[in-house]
């Protein structure tokens, strides 16, 4: 047995623990729980009650072996000696992902990396991921980008935005945070303040910053011109390449443009993270599923849930390891990807509707924010 | 004689507790201009404004009002967005976390003393009613529902 295998099995002993163990009738456990959400519209919708929960999709794979993947993402790391609650939840992701048996032949790290875009925050979360001695693609959140518009991430991380091939299916990182429009100028805020903006969800001030933008569609286009239209394509962006609710940025600007370039293939599947929270849509043949953060769950928007969208359980605030994961993603022979939440302490579905996320909040009305309508600015993080 | 001076005493008396309880009735009863009733507005959307900022951790307003809301970089707003999943309208109730019957404000206590690992702030004091404000106007519209888990 050579060394790392070993490591990986001890991790995993580790890790797995005590506990509860999987229920053998449904095939799932309550610490890790599958999220099947849709065999495909209705006939998903009919299985609602004991078949919920992956994202089964349907890919031509052909005579190529499965593999899996995993996604991490949003850790949104502050300094070390300033939380140290989102560092043990990285910590622990990292560990799980280098842990699993078979192994991933990759991970993909959905961008957030660090809180507020310092050096300090990208160099501990490049320290972190050092745990995974996989292969490891990255795409940038706006997070890591707007304190130095993203010299120290390219430094760390190569190009926001690329492509490769691997066991028959095309994988594409697209940079969906580095187009948004200059709200910095004109109002000389200091590289600080433009963070401290567009690190505030629901703030107005930073604008629809989520874009793909008109140079990257092109390139979008070129990339999978090539492709044979029947063969699998795996997309990973930060933000949806739909509209879910734009006043959180959750959407690109330009997603309809990126719908349009990949309307031709059959099989087309989006993993995003930025929403921190359960989410699956699909529009024509491409397939979004929403990734959990690391660092703490987003409660759903007031509109634009996907109605594809089983809501995800009603976090406790109290429970820091409440609410947040990361995800492995298996690709079968069989031609199907399995997209299994791994969400610590609880699971992961509201099943009943006092459990759930979204009917939770069925009876508020909400209003945006109006300290940052005025000038100058309010709350800017000075 | 000496009767008739007590009842002129005592009629007197009673004009007078009725002349002053008129005219503070009629300053009940006067019209609300159009400017008093921005000044209220005025005065309630500042409070918004100061629970806007706080909400949103910002650190020149929490050192004016002598508040430590968080230690970890955690603002009310990065859970709460809109100040959405806070639900005013539901309190008071039996919160879980808390363990006991509780009102809003004991509940913005429990976020500001646990998640984000912040100094309690006096229940009555300036902060927490602003932070009170900011919240019930975020949710204006949303109907009464006290109770509800």
């Amino acid at each position: 047995m050579d060394e790392n295998q070993r490591e990986r099995d001890e991790l995993r002993k580790e890790l797995e623990g005590g506990g509860e163990r999987p229920d053998r009738s449904l095939g799932v456990t309550r610490r890790v729980f599958l999220h099947r959400s849709l065999l495909a519209g209705a006939a998903g919708a009919a299985t609602y009650g004991w078949f919920p929960l992956v994202n089964t999709l349907d890919l031509t794979l052909g005579a190529q072996a499965g593999f899996k993947f995993a996604w991490v993402s949003d850790t949104h790391l502050y300094p070390r000696d300033v939380n140290t609650r989102f560092v043990e939840k990285a910590v622990r992701a990292m560990k799980e992902v280098q842990a699993m048996g078979p192994p991933a032949d990759f991970l993909i790290f959905g961008g957030d990396l660090a809180q507020l875009g310092d050096p300090v925050e990208l160099d501990l979360g490049n320290d972190l991921l050092k745990e995974v001695k996989l292969k490891k693609v990255f795409i940038p959140g706006e997070h890591d980008w707007y304190l130095d518009l993203g010299a120290k991430w390219t430094k760390l991380f190569g190009q926001p935005n690329w492509t490769f091939d691997h066991k028959g299916v095309r994988f594409v990182g697209l940079d969906t945070v580095s187009r948004g429009p200059d709200y910095w100028t004109a109002k000389k805020m200091t590289p600080k303040e433009r963070m401290g903006h567009m690190a505030t969800l629901d703030g107005s001030v930073a604008g629809a910053w989520a874009g793909v933008g008109r140079d990257q569609l092109e390139w979008l286009n070129r990339t999978v011109s090539g492709w044979p239209k029947d063969r699998p394509i795996v997309i990973f962006s930060h933000n949806p390449l739909y509209e879910y609710y734009p006043p959180w940025n959750f959407w690109v600007r330009d997603w309809r443009e990126v719908q349009e370039i990949l309307k031709p293939f059959g099989s087309v599947t989006n993993v995003h993270g930025h929403t921190h929270q359960v989410l699956y849509n699909e529009i024509g043949k491409m397939r979004s599923i929403g990734m959990l953060a690391t660092s703490w769950p987003w409660p759903y928007a007031p509109t634009g849930v996907p109605a594809l969208t089983r809501c995800m359980t009603r976090a406790d605030p109290g429970d820091p390891f409440d609410g947040v994961g990361w995800s492995r993603l298996a690709m079968s022979s069989a031609g199907k990807v399995e997209n299994e939440y791994v969400m610590w302490r609880k699971d992961v579905l509201g099943e009943r509707e006092v459990d759930s996320g979204c009917a939770d909040n069925v009876n508020q009305i909400l209003q945006s924010r109006v300290a940052d309508r005025e000038w100058p600015y309010y709350g800017a993080y000075k | 004689m000496k009767l008739t001076r007590i009842g002129l005493v005592a009629l007197g008396a009673t004009l007078a507790v009725l002349v002053l309880t008129t005219s503070r009735a009629a300053a009940h009863k006067a019209k609300h201009t159009p400017e008093q009733l921005k000044v209220f507005e005025e005065i309630f959307m500042e409070q918004v404004k100061v629970g806007d900022l706080l909400f949103h951790g910002d650190e020149a307003t929490q050192k004016k009002l002598d508040v430590r809301l968080s230690r970890t970089g955690m603002a009310c707003a990065m859970c709460h967005p809109f100040a959405s999943d806070v639900h005013p309208h539901e309190f008071p109730k039996f919160q879980e976390q808390i363990a006991e019957f509780a009102t809003l404000r004991d509940m913005i206590n429990w976020c500001i003393e646990k998640p984000n690992e912040g100094e309690r702030i006096d229940p009555d004091s300036k902060a927490m009613k602003a932070l009170e404000a900011y919240v019930y106007w975020s949710n204006k519209g949303s109907s009464l529902d006290p109770g509800r888990h």
